[in-house]
């Protein structure tokens, strides 16, 4: 995954734990700045052994972390460098998702060899979306949940997600919500 | 007809479209339109809602034929509106879309919605943006990376500078080790016994030694003794290595007359900078040919602060190394010894301004001579130390047993704060016929040498209080002739080594001191 991955992944442990923790799983893991390159693309065993150090210090399963870091990477990407961009793409919950791909495409065009994955908005309901995750990556499930629940919190909405279906290389979600307002 | 597409299909791939029918009312308009402009309503007038800026609203459809670009601006709002007019029979569709700026990405007034799937120039919009992001991410990440490195340069030196103190401390240790066992030796010697087990601990303080000389590298210590040197016998013992420096094509040739003259410096810096003069003269001849290196003995003002005016003549060796290559222009003679100039592509530029570097800390100087296409003539100017010493850079096990004694008693003043190593020279240096005055500290060697002349300061240099080159100023000021020897096992700044100050490395053998004293 790419740098940037891995720097809201340090800011969250800095929040979360402080900074003398992140430092700590830097030394364990033998990395340091050149593994925090923000247009750089990693390996994704590199990515998921910063998770699963991070979620040992955090106390919690990998898959608790990756849900948390989901969420989290919303926040990250909405108050940074990214914020205006997060913004433009759209303004609620059901737009946003719609677009990402959209999104995406620019962040591909932007960071060449990053491996995005794509989001469809297949059922567009007042208060209920069905989206289709697709990805040549597994194991992520909870880290999109993360992703979806950090959007509901962006967009002040509340409600449920649930998965659908297991693909090979896609899972559907059900999201059922209504807005805070 | 290639295709029809429905309103909503229009819409998709133009969100702010609008559709004006022959008596320029508007007739159909796009999402991006109803959200962004809720008052434009179908039916109103367009020149109603919008001022069309390259049409004359009266002439529209006698102008307007085909596809024309069109520009429109909303009468109420600050939205614009940039595309193509597309003229038919049942009126023009104005495919146009909103005019993309910097504010509308801050300001969050649009969003993707309001753009077709398939704009282009959304994309590239987005796509500065991202780099922006990206830009601003990167330069934060240059700036973490400028402070690791900084602590990292910070650990390192505080690392070096531990391994330096380190390094002192425990070649002071070593060095009164070493001159308690030559006491040891001087006086019970002839006993075997004694004799062995002195010798066992002058091996393990070798032994020692070696492990601060690697302290003394990680702490970027220098470790080599400044001594008088014989400039002949140097260059004479080394020529082997000076002539494979210039390769098989060109030949050496020596001319030494400097008459056994020495020079107070670092072996190792006069070698490198003799290297360095060769290379840069081998650089200057790529077909090959002769390097012609001599010396002489002259006397002259010597330069080497930059000013040209004022210097006391004082004698010197002149080493002159002369090439027959391809020389230099004025211009490039000029800047040859800045450092990190070069004229070859990859050059450091470092070789002739470390050479010039060399120069001054010795209280020389150095400079070239050229002539474009005939060669160039390098002098390199050291002051004269002393008379001839053949004896300095022998064996020093080679040394008779019993070398006779200082005819003419001549009075060190020794400053030292270490006591056993204060009384183990002090009985040392007598036991050689010298006459000694010993002072546990700097303070102490001010006072006494306020009231007598002495020929040597023989001085420790890192001590509490005054340190050995401020006793070693003060002392030259007072006393200009006197010979200046510093000691120690890690000299913090090699700056304050004046020109002609002799420097030993602790921990010291006796018979080296000797020499140096004798010298």
């Amino acid at each position: 995954m790419y740098g940037m991955i891995h720097r809201a992944m340090r800011q969250m442990v800095h929040e979360e734990l402080g900074e003398e923790a992140w430092l700590a799983l830097e030394q364990k893991l033998a990395i340091g700045p050149t593994e925090l390159l923000t247009g750089m693309v990693y390996d994704d065993a590199l990515t998921m052994q910063i998770v699963a150090e991070a979620a040992a210090r955090l106390n919690l399963s990998v898959e608790q972390c990756l849900f948390a870091f989901g969420q989290y990477w919303v926040r990250f990407a909405g108050q940074g460098s990214l914020s205006s961009i997060m913004k433009f793409t759209g303004q609620n919950l059901a737009s946003f998702i719609s677009n990402l791909d959209r999104l995406h495409l620019a962040v591909g065009a932007a960071m060449p060899g990053a491996r995005l994955p794509s989001f469809a908005t297949l059922e567009n309901a007042p208060g209920h979306l069905v989206v289709e995750y697709r990805s040549d990556r597994a194991g992520l499930e909870s880290f999109v949940l993360g992703l979806l629940q950090g959007l509901m919190d962006r967009f002040q909405a509340r409600g449920d997600i649930e998965v659908l279906h297991r693909g090979e290389k896609s899972i559907l979600f059900d999201i059922r919500y209504q807005d805070r307002g | 007809m290639l295709i029809s597409l429905s309103e909503k299909q229009i819409g998709a791939l133009l969100p702010a479209f609008l559709h004006i029918d022959t008596q320029l009312n508007i007739s159909a308009i796009g999402p991006g339109i109803s959200r962004h402009l809720p008052h434009v309503r179908i039916g109103m007038p367009c020149d109603e809602a919008f001022h069309i800026l390259n049409f004359d609203t009266a002439k529209f459809f006698h102008e307007g034929r085909d596809v024309q670009p069109v520009s429109l601006i909303a009468r109420d709002g600050d939205i614009q509106l940039n595309g193509a007019a597309i003229f038919h029979e049942g009126g023009c569709l104005l495919a146009v879309r909103f005019a993309v700026s910097e504010e509308m990405f801050a300001d969050s007034t649009m969003d993707l919605r309001d753009f077709g799937h398939a704009d282009p120039v959304i994309l590239s919009t987005m796509l500065i943006v991202l780099q922006r992001a990206m830009l601003e991410e990167s330069q934060a990440t240059a700036i973490e990376l400028a402070h690791e490195r900084q602590r990292s340069a910070d650990l390192l030196e505080r690392t070096s500078r531990l391994a330096g103190y380190m390094a002192h401390d425990f070649n002071n240790l070593l060095s009164i080790i070493r001159l308690n066992t030559d006491r040891l030796v001087r006086q019970f010697g002839k006993d075997a016994k004694i004799g062995k087990l002195a010798n066992i601990i002058q091996e393990m303080a070798s032994r020692g030694s070696d492990i601060t000389q690697s302290l003394m590298t990680l702490s970027l210590q220098r470790t080599d003794t400044r001594q008088p040197l014989c400039m002949d016998a140097v260059i004479n013992d080394n020529y082997g290595i000076l002539d494979s420096v210039l390769g098989p094509n060109i030949s050496l040739n020596l001319k030494l007359d400097a008459d056994g003259r020495q020079t107070v410096v670092s072996y190792n810096d006069l070698l490198n900078a003799l290297i360095n003069l060769l290379i840069n003269a081998r650089q200057a001849m790529p077909l090959g040919g002769q390097i012609d290196v001599s010396t002489s003995v002259e006397a002259g003002p010597i330069h080497n602060d930059g000013a040209a005016h004022g210097a006391a003549p004082i004698p010197h060796i002149v080493i002159r190394i002369a090439d027959t290559g391809t020389g230099m222009n004025p211009a490039l003679l000029a800047r040859a010894f800045e450092p990190q100039f070069s004229s070859k592509p990859n050059g450091t530029g470092l070789g002739l301004a470390s050479v010039r570097n060399f120069a001054i800390e010795t209280g020389g100087d150095v400079w070239l001579e050229s002539i474009e296409g005939k060669g160039t003539t390098a002098y390199l100017r050291l002051p004269i130390a002393g008379q001839v010493a053949p004896m300095l850079d022998a064996d020093i096990g080679a040394m008779p047993k019993n070398a006779p004694k200082v005819v003419c008693k001549q009075k060190i003043l020794l400053v030292e704060d270490e006591p056993y190593a204060l009384e183990a020279l002090v009985e040392m240096l007598e036991a050689e016929g010298y006459a000694v005055t010993p002072c546990a500290s700097g303070e102490e060697a001010l006072v006494a040498l306020a009231q007598e002349v002495y020929d040597v300061l023989l001085t420790d240099v890192v001590m509490p209080g005054q340190n050995g080159t401020e006793v070693a100023q003060l002392a030259c000021t007072i006393h200009p002739s006197i010979k200046v020897i510093l000691m120690s096992g890690y000299m913090p700044d090699s700056a304050a080594l004046q020109p002609g100050w002799l420097f030993l490395h602790k921990p010291m053998e006796s018979a080296k001191l000797l020499q140096l004293i004798s010298a």
